[in-house]
This record gives structure tokens, sequence and C-alpha cells, in this order.
């Protein structure tokens, strides 16, 4: 920065514009995040909020801890499942919408729905299809011949497993809608033209021109939903609760459980601590990625 | 007196330096281009006059007052944008009246001003028009307005025509020296197209890679080009650079070159690396001592240019259009010697050296 | 999609996949219009046979839903007009002014818009606590700031580095101050952008659900997530119609923005959540 006044009292400005970001940014975020590492290092009764130092105690626990362990793989799971069924099926119904049908915009709203409405709207709903009584899902297998008798969709293993996994599909593949679906637009006509023009078929179209200008987008929204898959609290707690047992239980489960269930605020800590360390990589790669891509749109 | 000057003006940002050590000084109610091609710093210059960019040291005036640190509302400009920067959501007359709004210009005043203005530039029909409804021209009047209306000191003008077409740009050109003329106030104009800077400017400064290459007036930058990027810039086509030797011949020097031996009258000494500059309408092709090949000619109508290879290099030559040249010929070719620019091949800079007339 | 047949096949494939894809939905809307008998047929009825409102009559008078549906207004609007004020001034910042820090701050928003929400909440648990605000709707807004603010920064952002420099220039030059500039140009050009990232606030603040799960335990207090699933939990026998009442009433702001103003919508997911 040079010493020139005006340019001087501009920064100031900045600064003071940025100011308040910055204070609710180190009071709700730096601090907390600070202090989630400090709290893994204590074993604290939740009820008291007393607690006692135990060094790396926690994080010892956790190594030898079989539900951590079960916790981690639940959350890979249900991570890498549902992540690859909102992108076939969100890429598509893009194409799908992208193509000139009637009442486009309708049908675009419905599709988009799914993932504005609230985790607990979208949660009744499915466990009221699911009711193993009197739930839609059942019998229209029943009816189909696909089951013989009424399933326990949320309450028995893996079916727990696959529903967290279907509706975790449903609820977030409009976020690979929408961001495909806008990619599409920017493809020029002009190079479906020149294919045809070259004899392309319509699959050697998708292949050889949509899939590789997909590219860029599918990547970022791969990283984006995974680690918002990864991190998933509500729709899992609020449809299985992490059962039966902890068959369905991911780690933000299990860091919810530990400090308000076992009360134990420090070992909850070392959990999510843990689990963002998982994170960090995903994080990092798609920090990289976003910040290549700015680069390439400034000047 | 100087109006505008630049003393020692440098900016860098960051590790790139955007214009190296600029000393310039306008004179009250002069017309003066910068030109350059991009990136060679003019832009960053204007907006360094506009305050809209600090210099990183150097002095910036305009009258006699320091205006490195003034706000750039304070400077006594006004400035005309390339992508003219009218405010979408204020209707025409809104964005004339917006500098006299900033000043606390009265609504009465404030209305005369910009009804007269708008009269001025044939905008009166349009005031309450949002910019996204008129067309490039009518965009570029009414950011001209937005610039008049305040009736600165300083015109700045950034690249104003870039975005017209090439007929409404000749037609704007005109009425900008016809503004000028009439407002007598100094204009400073950034362009890459030389033709504008030589048709509109009293002066041009011509710059590259941050640096100020020659000011002076367009016909003086013609003829006096002051070194190899000004020669190469300026005039269109460009102007033929060949380069060679002084060596000794007989009792004085000649310049020598491949397929080209030019008897030096004054200046120069042997060995010296030397290119000239022959400008296309300064070699005639048909007869003369030397040989070149044609290789392409493009007939434009009022003219036909010829693209000839001289000894390995290729030249352009301005020919009469009745004149006809078959490609691949051989024709002989003469240079007009006292139109020729010599310049030295290492520093680049003009050379005094005097050609003798061809002995015929 | 040539022929005409080929035409109408494809539109009912795709409107089939639409439909499937809207069915819960639907089935959502149907089920809180049935009485309660009806839900019980084997099999289920798809249109209702006798179309009732009784639910909704329960709903409003004889549960806490409108105690709740308040709370989430009042927590919506609050979270949406502290973070879009702060957001829309930082962002201005972030894209307009020079300072040292700046681009690791852009980065920095960035990370916490990735931080998961379960590391931040045991700590912010102990902070309202500690400040005695726990259990008040207060402090579901500093905690939905968490997630908010660095997403509105984000996307307000985006928008802002849209607007053309050129324009706060030309403002500059005319002889505004950089907040006149800001007032006069900027302001009414990120407009679009500030309302897309309103309504993305304050769905975000409308649908959360695990802050408001720890740090709020009244009726008080309590928004309509939580709200809605004790409802949920404390039922002896669960009315399926009654929550698929509340489900409808829940999602009726949603429903209303994507009816009118489902640009603003599509529009901030192109400036801000894809492209990163």
């Amino acid at each position: 920065m040079s010493g020139n006044p005006l340019d001087k009292r501009y920064a100031v400005l900045g600064a003071m514009l940025i100011a308040p970001t910055v204070l609710i940014f180190c009071a709700v975020i730096v601090y907390p995040l600070v202090s989630a590492l400090y709290l893994s290092l204590f074993t604290i009764f939740t009820p008291t909020l007393r607690g006692s130092f135990i060094g790396l105690g926690n994080y010892a626990y956790l190594v030898n801890s079989p539900e951590f362990w079960r916790s981690l793989w639940n959350t890979l799971l249900w991570t890498v499942c549902t992540l690859t069924l909102q992108i076939v099926f969100g890429v598509a119904a893009a194409l799908m919408l992208h193509q000139n049908i009637v009442f486009r915009s309708l049908a675009r709203s419905l599709i988009l729905f799914p993932y504005f409405v609230s985790t607990v709207v979208a949660v009744l709903v499915w466990r009221w299809l699911f009711n193993d009584l009197y739930g839609v899902m059942n019998h229209l297998m029943l009816m189909a011949g696909l089951i013989k008798m009424p399933l326990d969709w949320l309450g028995s293993m893996p079916n727990a497993m696959i529903s967290i996994i279907l509706v975790g599909a449903w609820k977030y593949f409009p976020f690979v809608v929408i961001a495909v679906l806008a990619r599409l637009q920017t493809i020029p006509d002009a190079l479906y033209e020149a294919a045809k023009i070259d004899g392309a078929g319509a699959w050697s179209r998708f292949v050889d021109i949509t899939l590789p200008q997909l590219r860029d987008v599918l990547v970022v929204v791969v990283l984006l939903r995974a680690i918002w898959d990864f991190k998933e609290f509500d729709l899992i707690y609020l449809l299985t609760g992490g059962g039966p047992i902890i068959a369905t239980q991911t780690l933000p489960l299990m860091v919810y459980k530990d400090a308000f269930g076992l009360n134990d605020m420090g070992r909850a800590s070392a959990v999510a601590v843990s689990m963002m360390l998982v994170m960090l990589s995903f994080m990092v790669l798609y920090l990289k990625l976003a910040g290549r891509g700015e680069r390439e749109s400034q000047p | 007196m100087a109006d505008v000057s630049f003393q020692k003006v440098r900016k860098a940002f960051g590790s790139a330096v955007a214009v190296k050590s600029l000393d310039l000084a306008i004179g009250s109610g002069e017309f003066v281009s910068l030109l350059g091609p991009s990136g060679c710093g003019k832009t960053t210059t204007l907006r360094m006059l506009a305050g809209l960019e600090f210099p990183t040291e150097g002095e910036i005036r305009i009258g006699d007052r320091v205006v490195n640190a003034v706000p750039p509302g304070q400077r006594d400009i006004a400035m005309v944008f390339q992508s003219y920067a009218l405010y979408p959501h204020m209707s025409v007359g809104e964005n004339i009246a917006y500098p006299l709004k900033k000043r606390g210009v009265g609504r009465a005043e404030r209305d005369a001003k910009v009804a007269s203005v708008a009269a001025t530039l044939q905008l009166g029909a349009l005031l309450d028009r949002k910019p996204r409804q008129l067309s490039g021209g009518q965009q570029q009047r009414v950011a001209l307005g937005r610039a008049l209306v305040r009736d600165p000191k300083v015109f700045l003008l950034d690249e104003p025509l870039s975005n017209l077409d090439a007929k409404l740009r000749a037609h704007m050109r005109a009425e900008l020296i016809e503004l000028h003329r009439k407002l007598g106030k100094t204009f400073i104009y950034v362009t890459h197209d030389q033709l504008e800077a030589m048709t509109m400017s009293d002066r041009i400064a011509v710059m590259h890679e941050g640096d100020l290459q020659q000011f002076g007036a367009p016909m003086q930058v013609y003829e006096k080009p002051a070194n190899l990027f000004v020669a190469g810039f300026i005039g269109s086509p460009a102007m033929n650079l060949l380069p060679g030797m002084i060596e000794s011949s007989g009792s004085g020097l000649a310049f020598v070159r491949q397929g080209l031996r030019l008897a030096v009258g004054a200046g120069g000494q042997a060995g010296q690396k030397v290119t000239i500059g022959v400008r296309p309408e300064d070699i005639a092709l048909g007869s003369g001592p030397f040989v070149a090949t044609v290789r392409i000619v493009e007939p434009t109508g009022h003219e036909t240019i010829v693209m000839a290879d001289i000894g390995g290099q290729s030249a352009i030559v301005r020919v009469q259009p009745d004149t006809a040249h078959v490609v691949g010929s051989e024709t002989p070719f003469a240079v007009r010697t006292s139109r020729l620019h010599a310049f030295d091949s290492v520093t680049g800079a003009r050379l005094d050296l005097a050609f003798a007339p061809p002995a015929s | 999609m040539k022929t005409l047949a080929g035409r109408i096949a494809f539109n009912l494939f795709a409107w089939t996949v639409v439909l499937v894809t809207a069915f819960p939905l639907i089935w959502m809307i149907l089920t809180s219009v049935k009485p309660q008998f009806e839900l019980f047929r084997i099999p289920p009825t798809f249109w209702p046979e006798q179309i009732t409102f009784e639910h909704y009559v329960r709903l409003i008078y004889e549960t806490p839903f409108l105690k709740y549906m308040r709370n989430s207004l009042i927590l919506g609007f609050t979270t949406t007009i502290v973070v879009v004020v702060v957001a829309t001034l930082g962002a201005h910042s972030l894209v307009r002014f020079r300072y040292p820090g700046r681009e690791r701050l852009a980065q920095m928003v960035l990370f916490t818009y990735l931080l998961p929400s379960v590391v931040l909440i045991l700590p912010l648990y102990l902070m309202m606590v500690w400040l005695g605000i726990a259990n008040t709707i207060f402090s579901l807004v500093i905690a939905y700031t968490t997630f908010a603010l660095p997403y509105a920064l984000w996307l307000l952002r985006s928008f802002m580095q849209g607007i053309p420099d050129d324009l706060e220039a030309a403002a500059l030059v005319d002889g505004a101050t950089r907040m006149e500039a800001f007032v006069d140009v900027i302001l009414p050009q990120a407009l679009p952008g500030i309302i897309s990232t309103s309504l993305f606030t304050f769905i975000l603040a409308w649908n959360e659900y695990l802050y408001a799960l720890v740090l709020v335990n009244t009726d008080e207090a309590r928004p309509l997530t939580t709200g809605v699933m004790s409802m949920l939990v404390s039922a002896f026998n669960i009315e399926w119609s009654l929550l698929m009442a509340a489900s409808v009433m829940m999602s009726l702001p949603l429903i209303i923005i994507f009816a009118f103003l489902q640009k603003y919508l599509t529009r901030g997911f192109g400036a801000g959540g894809v492209k990163g």
C-alpha cells in the first residue's frame, strides 16, 4: 500500500465495513472452534458442566471404541451412497428438464421443492409414507408383488440405512439439478450443431460434448455435497435417531448422543473434532478449487 | 500554462509496474491523446489523474494544486468511461443530474442545466428513459452529457468510442473535435486507435510498457518517430523496419543489408547496427536500383497494397491501383531517401542520419 | 424428439418422473385434508373421499402451533435482517476495498461456510448458558449467524463482483464519497442479490433444526422445526393428518416464495451456491 492519505482513508473505511463481520466471526465461529479443541481435552459432565483435564484421553478412548469406528463407517457409507444417487438422479433430471417439456417451469419448481422444504417436513412425510401399517410405500410394494409382508423401513437393518440413503437422495438431488441445469444453459448450441453435422448421434453428443462441459461443475457439486452430506444431522436423527441401536448412527449423531445422551461434553467434542479432521481434506480441496476458479474469472 | 502535469509518477500493482516514471505536462485547453497498445499504462495514467488509482511515487497536479490525495469528486475533472458506466437504475435525466446533485446544486438550476446539456447533445426526448433502453450511440451521448453538465476544468475520456460501430465512431470523432473547440477545455483522451489520436489531438503521448515513448503533435510523431516502437506503432499500414549495418563504402559510409545499399550523406559510423524505416508510400516499385519479389497483391480500390520481399524480409508498399503487379515476379524498386528514418538497432533510438539521393 | 409421438412419450415420461418426485409432498397435502378415520383404510384412498380442514383448525386452536410459528417468524426475520445487513457491508468491503488481509478473510468466509454445526454447537451451548441467554430466541439468532453469515457473505460477494467497477468509479468522479457511491449506485444494483440472499437466509433460518434442538427447550422460544417434532414425540398416538397439516403450514412461506419469487432463488444459486 502506498502512503497516500486518501488510500489509507479508504482502507480504514473498508476495515470499518468489514469490522462487524469480523467481530461476529470471532465471537461465534473462531472462539467456539478453538474452544471445541480445548473442550475435547476434558471430561465434562453436561448437566453440571464440571470437568477435569484428561489430555488426549478422549481421543485415546475413541481410537479403541468400536462405536466410533462404526459411526465413521456409517458416515462414509451414507455419504458415498446418497451422494452417488444424488449425482445420478440430479444429472438425469437436469438433462430432462433442459428439454422442452410442457409446463417446464412448473416441473422445475416441483423438482426443486424437496431441497427447500424443511428437513422436519421431509422427515414427517417420509415417516408417514414408511408407516408399517398404513404407509403408502408398503402398500404399493405389496400391490406390485415385490414384498409379501409389510416392511419395517426404519426399524431394522439394512432397511434403515437404505431408507435414509433414499430420503437423502430425494431431498438433496435438486441441488445437483439446479447446478447442472445452470451449466447446461451456457453450453453453446453451436457445439451440438457442429457435432450433428459431423454425424454424432445423441449418445455420443452427450458423452463427447455435454459431459466434458459438465465436468467442472460436477467436481464442485460433488465436493460441496460430500461435505454437506458428511455433516448431515437433521435428516438421519429425525428418521432413525441412529437406530436400530447404532446401525445408522453417523458421527454428527454420535456427537449429539455423547453430549446430551451420555452427558459427556468432552468426549463429544473429541468426536466433533475428529470428524472435522476427516472433513478437512474435502474442505481444503474445495477451497483450492474455488480459489482457482476465482483467479481465472478475474482479469 | 500547464493545466495537468505528472512529475516522476510511478505506479506499481504489487510487483507489476504499470507506469514507470512519467513526466508529462499538458497545456490548458489542449486535446491530448494517450496512445498505446493495451497494457501500456495509458488507462492507469488516466485513472491516476481521475483519483481512482493512487501513484506509488511522484506528483500529479491539476492547475497548480497537487491532487495526489484529493478525492476524485474534488479534482474538478469529469470522466467518460469506455463502458459509459451509466447508472442503470437512474433515468437519463437523473444520470446527467447526478454530478450536480452531489455538488449540492439546487433542483431548479439542476433541471435547467440538464435541459441545456440535453439540448446540445440532442437527448431532450430521451430524458425519462433508462440507459438500457438506449442504443450504444445514445448511451455514449448520455455519458458525455454527464461529463459536460459539470463544466469541469479537465475532461478525461477513456476509449469512449471503442464500443461504437465504425460509422458512428467517425461521426462522434467529428463531434468531439467540435465540442473541444467550443468548450476550450483540456481534453485527455485514452485510445489504442491511432486514427482517433491522429485526427483529434493537438498532441499525442505514445506509451509502451509503462514508459512515455514520445510526446508531440500528430504530424511530428508521424514524421519524426522518436524510436523504433513509435515508428512501428504509428502509421497504417505500419512502417517497414529493415535492419542492417553501416559500412564504409569508398570514401563515405553506406547502409547495407541484403537487397539494399544506401549511401549515407551524414552521420553514423562504420560497424553501427542500424534499422531503417521506410513508410509504404515511400517505396516506388517499377524502376530503381534494387530488386524485390512480389508476394501478395491486395487491391483496396483507391490504392493497392503490395507485400514484397526485400532481401529476405517482407515489406509493405503502397502503389497506385492502376499498376499491375504479378505475384511471384521480380520488380525493380527505389526508396525516397529524403523520407527515410534511421534507428539504432540496439537502443531503438532515432538516429540523425541523412541518406544521399540515389545516383541516377 | 422429432416426431409428435416421440414428443408426447417424452413429455409423459418426464412428467411421470416429476410427479413421482413430488409425490411425497402431494401426499402430504392430501393427507392433511382427509378425515382421521380415512387414513386407516386398507388400501389407502388417493383422493380424499371427504375434504376436511378440521386438522388445520385443531392445529391453530388446540396446539401451540401458532406460538411456534410466531417464534419462527421472529427468528427468521431477525436473523435475516441482522445477517443481510452485516453481510452487505462486509461483502462490499471485500469486493471494493483494498487492505491487508482481505484475501485471507475471503478464504476464511468460504471455510466457515463449510464448517459442520456440530463442532460449534457445544461451545455455543456453553456460551449461551454462561451468558444466561439459553432458551431464548435471541440465542438462536446468534447461533444461526454461524452458518447464515458466511453463506450470505459468500453469496453477496459473488453478486457484488458482478457489478462493474466503473459504476462506483463514475460515482466517485461525479462527486460522491465512497459511502455515497455505495448507497446511490452499488446498493440499487445489488438489490436483486440482496433479495436472493435474504430469501435464502430466511429459508435457512426457518428450516434449522439442530441448534433449536440443543439451545431451546421451552415452548416460549421453540421454533416450528423442533416444535412440530415435539408434537410428534409427545402425542400418545400419532395423528398423522394433524402432522401433515402442520407440515403444510410450515411450508407455506416456501410455497409463497416459490410461487412469486422463484427467479431470485435460481439467481442466488447461480451466483454463490455452486460457483463457490
